[in-house]
């Protein structure tokens, strides 16, 4: 099997979870047997230099790693640097913790989440320790792109040898209340809506079963509701370790924010750790 | 000035009557499978002067007085009820839906509105005597009016057509809802401008002061009201008595957003629509809210109000046939061309557009209630309003039957499957019988038979398609415009490893184009929910005749 991920680019800071997030960087590196690209955003001086390499080497990371400073907007110097050194994966911090730079730093999570080139990889509560991923959630539309993302996701839950694998799909039927007006009662909106459900179910389990994964049972799940809330719900009550969506096909613009696409659920409150392929 | 107790008991009893009336014709018209509006209409014509009022005036001006205290109190109610209409065609609004669609629901329906409003402002401003105009300085603002209520379109209407033709939860039913959803949202937001224009400076407020009240209002309830209720809904839900506090909840909000943009001068109802998005997008509103909500204004206020269009006026000596024929041409036609028109640039080939068209033709309430409130206004005389309410209902009754004929219908596996593509035959290996179905399918698809063969055999060696209960699907994904299944029944089963290690004696071929990736899983489904049963399966094997085992498929 090829690397799922040749090229791991993260964006790193000085804060507190700055070490974290490179023990985590560095061990999937390893798991995906990845180049490291370390992105820092601030001047580069003796001191700024061996505060970097301070951690650098206490995180247990190879010296020779590549590290690329650069200056400018957070966020899109780190995007532009990670576009330029071909990053495939880039891993940021949501720092959710650190109450007093929250929104300035979640701000560049967000941007990445939104605007990444690449795959991006948003790590909610780095930690000191890391630890592989035992539950993967992932969220699929039927897609052919999601069914790309369904496939990455599982390769990587079998590298981690994860426990549990599920695939969700929420799908709504907006305005079906309205059809009551219409003297459609609530029976007959019961009905309809229990067959669409049976559908959805077997839809979901014929598209796993169509992509032939064999190693780890796939659990699936079809809910009923808003789009993207409620498969993002479901991996938080459920305690994800990561949740794996697909990045939309254009880039996400500010309306988007303002009246919730899909994935925009997801990334203003995050479900856990959250994967996003593009 | 107070009720007498005689005219309390009067007006609870003419409530009573509106509401068994309603009910009544209302149920006779869902049984026939016609909207329910429909017959409530109707119940109103009876009562109302054109029948009741014809054969016995006394009772109608016992029951319906019309110059005392009590017309109030029921013009009360119809204010009540239209607000409260409003408010949950609001909360049925999705904005995240129409995100989705935008481009198309754009096209679809800001075309859809201009064609429409364009033929009717332009017939009323052109003839304005023809369309019974009564103020020649009230032109613009009369031809605007008419515009406006022959180019928006009901929901309600719109979503009970697709249910019925089972198309809701599908590509074209998204986009038709979410097109709807917008067509209501800039339909309401023209008429609300228009009124603004109309009663500038009878509110104390100027036309611009009105307006830029208004886009404040637009945006304190779409994005702070949204976001806040959003955080207010679960709390309200779990804390409070359900549903009675959420109910409440949506009630109060709901109001206080009419009083406010009734006191700007544009009309309680926007306030109503408005804060009923706001409070309708939030993720924690559960579906259980939404529907006892639509129960308690569509069994109380819907029946009144809807009764209340035919106490109003006199529907025969009013019916002026040459408005009628006029609206209903221009509403059809604008409608059906505009639509279909912006479905098209929006990506759609042409029968699906022209069946958007149609879905979209469908004026409903919405159609009535602007009749209403123009009429209220003195801005329409009886004839055009009698004639928008017959154009309503009128569309109503023909958005179904029209939309059918053009609707291009997702393949099931009872239409793709012919008696001719039933084969009965005796081959010995998966190969063979793959073989054998992918020749078939070569002729009816013009691809070349090995390339099917070959791509078929690359899939079945993946992982084997051998379902259980004698049954094993080969499919592949090919290049061609249309689906295809064939199958074929095997004296002799054939190993395809299925899960219940029973050879497979049914096999069916299914290939599908390249990229429709939920039509492979919807026909995948469609054909093992039918091999649940290994009863009926053995029944169906033993049948001889391709039309039988055609027919035991479909009643499987």
């Amino acid at each position: 099997m090829a690397s799922l991920f040749n090229k791991l680019g993260l964006a790193i800071t000085f804060s507190p979870t700055g070490k974290a997030l490179l023990k985590e960087t560095k061990r999937l590196s390893e798991l995906f047997d990845a180049q490291l690209v370390l992105i820092h955003v601030g001047k580069k001086t003796a001191e700024t230099e061996s505060q970097l390499n301070k951690i650098i080497s206490e995180a247990g990371i190879l010296k020779e790693t590549e590290i690329i400073w650069t200056s400018g907007d957070p966020a899109n110097a780190i995007l532009k640097s990670s576009k330029k050194a071909g990053v495939d994966l880039l891993i940021a911090g949501a720092l959710e913790k650190e109450k007093l730079i929250k929104y300035y730093i979640g701000s560049v999570a967000r941007k990445i989440m939104r605007e990444a080139s690449s795959s991006s990889l948003i790590l909610k509560e780095p930690s000191l320790e890391p630890a592989p991923f035992k539950k993967f959630y992932v969220s699929t539309d039927f897609t052919p792109e999601s069914e790309r993302t369904i496939k990455i996701a599982y390769n990587f839950a079998l590298l981690e040898n994860a426990e549990e694998f599920v695939v969700i799909s929420d799908y709504n039927t907006p305005g079906l209340a309205s059809t009551i007006l219409d003297s459609v009662s609530m029976e007959e909106i019961q009905k309809t809506k229990d067959l669409w459900q049976t559908e959805e179910e077997e839809n979901l389990k014929m598209f796993v079963r169509e992509l032939n994964l064999k190693g780890l049972e796939i659990k699936t799940v079809s809910l009923y509701g808003k789009e993207g809330w409620e498969a993002s719900n479901y991996a938080r009550q459920h305690k994800a370790d990561i949740f794996v969506v697909t990045a939309p096909q254009k880039r996400l613009k500010f309306i988007d924010r303002l009246f919730h696409h899909e994935l925009e659920y997801s990334f203003e409150r995050l479900p856990s750790n959250l994967l996003i392929i593009r | 000035m107070q009720l007498t107790s005689e005219q309390v008991a009067v007006f609870l009893l003419s409530i009573g009557i509106m509401l068994f009336m309603a009910k009544l014709l209302g149920e006779l018209f869902t049984m026939m499978k016609q909207p329910a509006i429909i017959g409530e209409i109707i119940a109103g014509i009876i009562l109302g002067p054109t029948v009741l009022g014809n054969i016995s005036p006394e009772t109608f001006t016992f029951l319906f007085p019309s110059d005392t205290i009590l017309k109030i109190a029921i013009d009360g109610i119809t204010t009540l009820a239209v607000v409260l209409l409003l408010l949950v065609s609001g909360l049925e609004v999705d904005l995240s839906i129409v995100m989705k669609y935008r481009r198309i629901a754009v096209s679809t329906s800001v075309i859809g509105i201009i064609v429409p409003f364009v033929m009717g402002f332009g017939i009323s401003y052109l003839s304005p005597e023809f369309m019974g105009l009564t103020d020649p300085d009230r032109r613009v603002i009369f031809s605007l009016f008419i515009g406006t209520a022959i180019a928006i379109s009901s929901l309600p209407v719109i979503a009970k057509i697709l249910i019925d033709l089972k198309i809701f939860k599908t590509q074209i039913g998204f986009i038709i809802i979410s097109a709807a959803m917008l067509n209501d949202v800039i339909g309401w937001l023209i008429f609300s401008l228009i009124l603004g224009m109309m009663e500038s400076g009878a509110h104390g407020f100027t036309f611009t002061e009105t307006l830029i009240l208004t886009i404040a209002f637009l945006l304190t309830a779409l994005l702070f009201i949204r976001r806040l209720t959003n955080k207010a809904v679960p709390w309200i839900q779990e804390k409070l008595s359900f549903p009675g506090g959420i109910l409440n909840f949506i009630l109060i909000l709901g109001f206080l957003g009419a009083a406010f943009t009734e006191y700007i001068g544009i009309h309680a109802i926007l306030g109503a629509f408005i804060l009923g998005i706001a409070i309708g997008d939030s993720v924690h509103l559960k579906e259980e809210t939404r529907e006892i909500i639509q129960q308690f204004i569509t069994n109380i206020f819907a029946p009144l109000f809807f009764v209340s269009i035919g106490l109003r006026v006199n529907f025969i000596a009013n019916f002026d046939f040459a408005i009628v024929i006029v609206l209903l041409i221009i509403a059809l036609a604008g409608k059906v061309t505009g639509c279909g028109l912006g479905a098209r640039l929006g990506g759609l080939k042409k029968n699906d557009a022209l069946a958007v068209g149609f879905g979209m033709s469908s004026s409903g309430a919405m159609g009535i209630i602007i009749g209403l409130l123009a009429l209220q206004y003195g801005l329409i005389e009886d004839n055009v309003f009698v004639g928008l309410v017959v154009m309503a209902l009128f569309t109503s009754m023909t958005g179904a039957p029209l939309m059918n004929l053009f609707l291009k219908r997702t393949p099931t596996l009872q239409n793709l499957l012919k008696p001719e593509l039933i084969f009965f035959t005796d081959v010995k290996s998966k190969e063979e019988i793959i073989n054998f179905l992918s020749s078939s399918a070569s002729k009816n698809l013009k691809i070349n038979s090995e390339e099917i063969f070959r791509k078929v055999l690359e899939r079945e060696n993946s992982i084997s398609t051998g379902i259980a209960n004698y049954l094993a699907i080969p499919h592949a994904r090919v290049n061609s415009n249309k689906p295809f299944i064939a199958a074929a029944i095997n004296k002799e089963g054939i190993d395809f490893n299925s899960t219940d290690n029973l050879p497979a004696r049914i096999i069916f071929l299914l290939l599908t184009p390249e990229g429709e990736n939920e039509l492979q899983l919807k026909l995948l489904s469609d054909i093992v929910k039918k091999f649940r049963d290994k009863e009926k399966v053995e029944q169906l094997l033993s049948l001889k005749d391709e039309s039988k085992i055609l027919k035991a498929l479909e009643e499987m």
